[in-house]
Parts: structure tokens; C-alpha cells; sequence
């Protein structure tokens, strides 16, 4: 598969500068770029190539960015990235909730932004996907629905189960509150924050090695959580 | 009976004469104690009571139909076979219940109700009556003495001449009159009220049939005729109202054409007065003079209890006014106050409340029009804000992060190089610049909206010691946040930012390697929840305490650099979410800063 050689990337932003240094940066770390300078030619590029990730700037001149996220959903999982500053939490949240994958806050490393594609590359290649993922001194194997800490067993109930299987299946990207309520607690308890702030605690408290400083399950400020693995 | 069921219910009143002077005051109070009650009154005008009150019944649905039992029947009723008000309820009502009650033989309000109004008209035309019989009379004696039978047509025909102007009293006094100066002048033997010949006798007796008969349908058409005009009075008038409402354009116009119509309708002097915003203080509307503080207390008391008051009402306040509130649906908007010379009838009370009732829709109209306006103003305004502020960030951020991104492969091109290191330190505190400029801007623009949440205390510990990481190396951290801290109502991120920038702020005023400590808790009440950055740097000069969280304050000879918002703005953003911000000396030598956030005792429910 030529794609994972070379897999390729759409870098739809309007700044000529931050397009070149994206060219750089991705060309460098071996991926394809395809570049568009405003949403419409975006959509247009997104449908003509063959592309195997999205980098999104969401303030775009002529169209929202988050509409932009729903127009690339309704055909394609293709996993999409997106590029934002710190004042626009909202607009950042409500891209990810409409379909986007993780974001980057600018000014970012470059380092940074390499990481967060392979994560999401990662993800849309399920092939390879193991079912026993490791992070730490923590083993969790998702077939037995077993979770080990520095190889014994830990008693995690149904509720911390099912949020660190959401966030080990999203390993290494962000997820929001909205997604994970939506996905323990039904649609209903989309606003219902402290349900998951409470799991997440005893979460922590079971797995982290200092609970108060955790090192994998991290807190996305504003936005959700992320599961980093090293 | 209806409060003890808590049902709502219905006063009716069905008019059949209209009543006199005397019998509408009864009338009106026993009203105005039904709506006190809280009863709807109904006012109609029929004929036939029981058929009125089971149309009534059907068009409000309802159910039960409460009347007083009927006293002994008078001797009339016997003769005439009549039968009781309740029996013809009976007969006709259908799928209502009728409820007897036993009425207060002495109490004069069920009396007077159910006296039937006085159908005897006025003076005036009793003295018609007796010109037309005189003129009759007169004219009787110019004719000879053999014409008196045709005497008798004549008279008849001035009676129902009368019939047509006059009411039933003064139509059978001119029918009494006229048959007895007839027979007692006329009609020989002369001057005797003696009829000798049958075909005399057939006469007069046909005479005072048809005079009575025609008198009594007379009568009948003349009130329905009356109550006919009211009705369309009534039915005209609002739909005037309705139609002057809807065709005028502008707010003012509109009231003030309703102005003139209720005064024309009620010959009364109208005046209004209206509350600025819902709930508000009541003025009188369109700049119209202030009235004395009498007629202000009135209207003002018809306002507050959304009921009359002032002249001829049960609240008299010494007003010379009548005040009805502006109710829409069940909130009072403001008051309408009519000056009369009587007081109002029933009817025209009806109307007035009519009237009141269709002011506070276009008031209320008013309102909301005000308000939607108000909204998009705003919303427009916030619009640009943000559009500005986003531009503006993305304009300043784009360049940084080129700038930030390509050091970095500097870095990894020329090795650890000194110069590249200067460089991005001056990127990054340039970025931390442009990053407070922009939060400044944000905080007063006002377009600040913190999203409380339930949020854990040691996440935005972590968070904050997260992004104020840089600033933070290779100094000791001590961090000490209870296992068994409360779950803490804040915005996330502006909490986590608030304390970030206190982080820096300690990190920028303190020596290299000198400790920073981060702790947080409940105070004692409970009602608050702290988190408190303490170093151990020099301390707060008393010079720079005033004005330590005061826009672009800076410590002592600028040391440390900066621009001085840090603090200003994390004193914003905890501010916006309700909070305080302090600065105290740390006990054992440096300062402390402190954000307190409200905290309710109750913690979110956990029941999934």
C-alpha cells in the first residue's frame, strides 16, 4: 500500500506561510501535501485526491470552519486535524463535537504536529490495531475486558471500564465531554460534566502512578480528556 | 361552593329590562362581589332566562348551573300557570346539572336579583300619554255627540301611536285614561262609568284588549330594540378598537387612537398609564402631565393587584378616577383611568375591561419588540467583538507560529545553539504577550461568557502548572490539593488561566530556584472554595498593594519585565465567574494569592 509509504495530507489554510512551513514539516516527517487556501477549494481538493488526513485551520476567509468539518463527514471518516488559537475554545470544541479528530493550538511545534498525525493515521488503519494496548505499567486487553497494573489484575467498575475503553480506542487524541457523556451516559447527559469529572478521579486513583499529577490520562482544558501512552 | 370544588366559575346576569338607577347599584355590587369571588361575569341580553343561562352554560362548558329555589309563587303565578325558573331549567338544560340552592328569603341582594327590572318608563312620557288622550278628548268634543263608537278607534289609535314612543307604563295609563274618559264622557249615559248597550259594552272591552295587547308588544320590541343597540354599541366599539389597533403603524399612534375612541364610547376623559419594562414603575404615558399623587396611588394600586380601584370601585383611594388594570394573560402592564360623571353599568364595565384587555396586547406587543430589538443590537455588537478579536489573534498568532515552528528546525539543523535558545524564549514571551493583550481586549469588550461547570479542583491545578510550565523550570514545586476536595463550580479554562497567570506572576517576581507552593481547599464556611499560589520571593511592597490587580500595574522598577496584565486579567476572569480575587503576605515571608470561587454545600447528583 503506496499510501502507507507516503501517506498524503490536505493542509486547507488561507496564511501562504503557515502552508509552506506545513509543507516542511510534513514533507520531512514523509507524507504527500496537497495544499487549499480557502474551504471551497478544500471541498474540492478533499474530493479530487486521494488523501489519507486533514490539517484544518478553522478560521478560514470564506467559510466557518467547523461547517467546513460537516461538509468533509458526509462522505468521508478521513481523520482531520485541526489548526486553532487559544481565544476560540468554542469554535474548537464545537469542530471536534461536528466530526474533527484532534486539534493543535498555534503556536505549535512541529514535533507536535507529527505526533498528533501519526495518532490519527493510526487510527484509520483498524488492521493494525492490537487488541491488548499498553501504556505505562498499565496492559489493558480489550477482548478480555482486563485491565492489569504492572501485570495484576485491577478492579475497575463497568462505568471506569467503558471510559478508559473510549479513551483507549481514541488513544492519543482528544475527546470531548460531550462525546464521552453521549457515549456512557446517553444523549441526555450531554451537559452532565461531574458524572465523568467523578469517574475520571477514581480512574486516576486506580491507574496513575501519582493521582494528583497524571501522566496518561490527561486533562484537555475546557475541551475533554486525552489518553497519552508515553 | 365553587372555591370549596377549586373550579373556576361563571356569574350570570342575563338582562331582560333595563334596570332602574336603584336595581343597578344592587345589581353592581352583587357583580362586583361574583368577580371578587372570582367568578367570570357573563352579561347577556335575552328574553328567556332558562334558555339564556343553558346557552351561556354550553358556550363556557360548563357543567353545573347553581340557581336560588324559587320563593312561594305569587298569585299571578298561579293564575297564569307559570312555571318556576328551576322547572324550565330542568326542562330545557340537558347535559348540564342544576344545582338548587335555598335562596335568603330576606337578603336584599338574591331579592333584588331576582325582582324583575321595573319596566315603567319615565315621566316624561306619561305626560305624552296624558297629551295625546287630552288631545283626543279634545277632539272628541268637536265631533257630534252620535260619533262616539268612532271616538272609540281614535283613542285606540293614539294609543298605539304611543306604542311606538312611549314604555309599557305610560302606554296602559294612556289605554286606562283614555278608556275611561271615553266611557265616562262619551259613551252615554254621560258621565257615568256605566255602559247600558252590549254593542257599548262589546267596545270598550274589544278597546282595552287590543290597547293592552298592542301595549304589551309594544313594549317587548321597544326593549329588545334597546338591548339590540347596546349590544351592536358593544360589538361596534371593539371592533373600532380592533381595526385602529391593527391599521395604525407606530406604537404611539396606535394608543393614542384608542385614547380617543374610549373617550368618545364612555364620554370620559381617558388617561393611560404604562410600566417602562415589565414589573417597572408605573408613569403616565406619552409625557401626558403627572396627576395628583391621589389618581397616581389608584392607578398605581390597579396596577399592583390587577383589579379596579378609584371612583365608583371598592377601592375608592378618594380617586376621582376609575382605574382598570392592563392585564395580558395574567400580568398587569399598566392602567387605564376613565373619568365619569356616574358610574359605569355593567355592560359598559365589561366593555371598559374589553378595552384594557386589547391596550395590554399592543403594549405588551411594545415590549417584546423593544426587547427583540435590544437583542439583536447586542447580538450584533458581540458579533463584530468577535470577529475583530478573532482576526486580530489569528493576524498576531499566524506569524509566531511560523516563527515558533521554524526555530524549532533551526534547533535541529544547527544544534543547541545560544542564539536560537534567545530566540525562541523571546517567541514565546512574545506569544505569552500577544496572549494577554488579546485576553484584556476579550475581558472588556465584555464578551466574556463563563461556562460554570462542575470542575475538579486537581485538574485545573494540573492544567494551569501545565501551561505555565516553561516559566516554572527548575524550581520546586509543592502542590497540595485534598484527595477529598469537592468537586468546585468554575469555568474551566478561565479558572485554569487565572491561576496560570498567578503561577507566572509568582515565577516572574521570585529568584531563580526559589519554591512555589499551590494548594487549595474550602474555607471554613464552606461556602467558598480557595486555591492559593504562595512563594517565597519578597513579598508585597505596601506602594504596589493598591494597585496590584489595576491594568498595566508593574512591581517594583520593572524587573521582571512584562506588560502588567497578568494579574489584571486573572482578576477578570475570576470576577466574570463570580469570584474574588486577594493578595496576602505568606505567612513565613513572601505572598500569596488567592482565588475564591462560591461553592454551594450541595454537590452534583451522581445518580445515573
Amino acid at each position: 500500500m503506496t499510501a502507507e509509504a507516503h501517506p498524503s495530507i490536505l493542509v486547507i489554510d488561507d496564511e501562504v506561510q503557515i502552508r509552506r512551513l506545513m509543507r516542511f514539516a510534513l514533507e520531512g516527517g514523509n507524507y504527500r501535501v496537497y495544499e487549499a487556501e480557502n474551504g471551497q477549494l478544500g471541498l474540492g481538493e478533499a474530493a479530487a485526491v486521494q488523501m489519507d488526513g486533514v490539517v484544518l485551520d478553522l478560521g478560514l476567509p470564506d467559510m466557518d470552519g467547523t461547517a467546513v468539518v460537516r461538509r468533509l463527514r458526509e462522505w468521508t471518516k478521513v481523520p482531520i486535524l485541526i489548526l486553532s488559537v487559544r481565544s476560540t475554545e468554542d469554535d474548537k470544541i464545537s469542530a471536534l463535537d461536528a466530526g474533527a479528530d484532534d486539534y493543535l493550538t498555534k503556536p505549535f511545534s512541529t514535533g507536535e504536529l507529527l505526533a498528533r498525525l501519526r495518532a490519527l493515521l493510526r487510527r484509520a488503519q483498524p488492521a493494525a490495531e492490537s487488541s491488548v494496548v499498553s501504556f505505562g505499567e498499565i496492559e489493558v486487553d480489550l477482548t478480555a475486558r482486563l485491565v492489569r497494573r504492572g501485570g495484576a489484575e485491577v478492579k475497575l467498575t463497568t462505568k471506569e471500564y467503558a471510559l478508559l475503553r473510549l479513551l483507549v480506542q481514541h488513544r492519543g487524541r482528544v475527546i470531548t465531554h460531550r462525546q464521552i457523556l453521549r457515549e456512557l451516559w446517553g444523549p441526555h447527559a450531554e451537559e452532565s460534566t461531574h458524572y465523568l469529572r467523578v469517574q475520571m478521579t477514581h480512574l486516576r486513583k486506580k491507574l496513575e502512578p501519582v493521582p494528583q499529577q497524571p501522566r496518561h490520562l490527561k486533562t484537555e482544558s475546557g475541551i475533554g480528556y486525552r489518553l497519552v501512552e508515553n | 361552593m365553587a372555591s370549596s370544588l377549586a373550579v373556576p366559575w361563571l356569574a350570570a346576569h342575563v338582562e331582560i329590562f333595563p334596570p332602574s338607577a336603584a336595581e343597578r347599584d344592587v345589581l353592581d355590587g352583587n357583580l362586583a362581589l361574583a368577580r371578587e369571588l372570582g367568578a367570570q361575569v357573563v352579561l347577556t341580553h335575552a328574553r328567556d332566562i332558562p334558555s339564556a343561562l343553558v346557552r351561556i352554560a354550553s358556550e363556557h362548558q360548563a357543567t353545573l348551573i347553581v340557581v336560588g329555589k324559587p320563593s312561594k309563587p305569587g298569585l299571578m303565578d298561579r293564575i297564569t300557570q307559570k312555571r318556576s325558573l328551576v322547572d324550565r331549567l330542568m326542562a330545557i338544560g340537558g347535559t348540564v346539572d342544576i344545582c338548587v340552592v335555598p335562596a335568603r328569603t330576606a337578603g336584599p341582594p338574591n331579592d333584588t336579583l331576582r325582582r324583575r327590572p321595573s319596566p315603567y318608563g319615565a315621566w316624561s312620557e306619561f305626560l305624552l300619554a296624558g297629551g295625546v288622550v287630552t288631545a283626543v278628548t279634545a277632539v272628541g268634543l268637536m265631533l257630534p255627540e252620535s260619533y262616539y263608537q268612532s271616538l272609540g278607534l281614535i283613542y285606540l289609535l293614539g294609543v298605539i301611536l304611543l306604542s311606538l314612543r312611549v314604555g309599557r307604563g305610560a302606554l296602559l295609563f294612556a289605554a286606562v285614561l283614555g278608556g275611561s274618559i271615553w266611557d265616562y264622557i262619551f259613551i252615554p249615559p254621560h258621565f257615568k262609568f256605566q255602559v247600558t248597550s252590549l254593542q257599548d259594552g262589546l267596545l270598550v272591552g274589544t278597546y282595552f284588549v287590543v290597547a293592552l295587547v298592542s301595549g304589551q308588544f309594544a313594549a317587548r320590541i321597544r326593549a329588545q330594540a334597546v338591548n339590540e343597540r347596546l349590544r351592536e354599541e358593544r360589538a361596534t366599539a371593539l371592533f373600532h378598537l380592533t381595526r385602529v389597533l391593527a391599521e395604525k403603524q407606530t406604537f404611539k399612534d396606535a394608543i393614542a387612537a384608542a385614547l380617543r375612541q374610549a373617550n368618545e364610547i364612555f364620554s370620559a376623559e381617558t388617561s393611560l398609564f404604562l410600566a417602562a419594562e415589565p414589573s417597572g414603575a408605573l408613569a403616565p404615558h406619552g409625557g401626558a402631565a403627572p396627576p395628583t399623587d391621589k389618581e397616581m396611588a389608584a392607578a398605581e394600586w390597579a396596577f399592583r393587584n390587577k383589579q379596579s380601584a378609584g371612583r365608583f370601585t371598592d377601592m375608592p383611594l378618594e380617586s376621582s378616577s376609575t382605574y382598570v388594570p392592563l392585564l395580558y394573560v395574567d400580568r398587569s402592564v399598566g392602567a387605564l383611568g376613565l373619568t365619569t360623571a356616574t358610574a359605569l353599568t355593567p355592560a359598559q364595565r365589561d366593555l371598559l375591561e374589553a378595552f384594557a384587555r386589547q391596550l395590554a396586547v399592543i403594549v405588551e406587543r411594545e415590549y417584546l419588540r423593544n426587547a427583540s430589538e435590544k437583542g439583536k443590537l447586542l447580538a450584533e455588537s458581540e458579533k463584530l467583538h468577535r470577529a475583530l478579536l478573532d482576526s486580530v489573534s489569528h493576524e498576531l498568532r499566524t506569524p509566531l507560529a511560523v516563527i515558533t515552528a521554524s526555530l524549532e528546525h533551526l534547533d535541529e539543523a544547527a544544534g543547541r545553539g545560544g542564539l536560537v535558545g534567545e530566540m525562541k524564549t523571546a517567541a514565546r514571551r512574545l506569544n505569552r504577550l500577544v496572549a494577554n493583550l488579546l485576553d484584556q481586549t476579550r475581558l472588556e469588550s465584555g464578551a466574556l461568557r463563563p461556562k460554570l461547570e462542575w470542575c475538579d479542583p486537581v485538574d485545573l491545578v494540573n492544567a494551569a502548572i501545565e501551561d505555565a510550565r516553561d516559566a516554572l523550570a527548575g524550581r520546586p514545586l509543592d502542590v497540595s490539593v485534598p484527595e477529598d476536595l469537592p468537586l468546585i463550580r468554575a469555568d474551566f479554562a478561565l479558572t485554569e488561566q487565572a491561576l496560570a497567570n498567578l503561577l507566572l506572576n509568582a515565577a516572574l517576581h521570585t529568584p531563580p530556584g526559589t519554591a512555589i507552593s499551590v494548594g487549595a481547599g474550602l474555607d471554613g464556611t464552606g461556602s467558598q472554595a480557595f486555591i492559593t499560589v504562595a512563594d517565597r520571593g519578597p513579598g508585597l511592597a505596601p506602594a504596589i498593594r493598591e494597585r496590584l490587580f489595576m491594568k498595566f500595574a508593574r512591581g517594583d522598577a520593572a524587573r521582571a519585565g512584562g506588560l502588567g496584565l497578568g494579574l489584571s486579567i486573572a482578576r477578570g476572569f475570576v470576577m466574570a465567574q463570580g469570584g474574588t480575587i486577594a493578595a496576602e503576605d505568606n505567612p513565613g515571608g513572601g505572598a500569596r494569592f488567592a482565588i475564591y470561587l462560591p461553592h454551594a454545600a450541595a454537590q452534583p447528583s451522581l445518580v445515573e
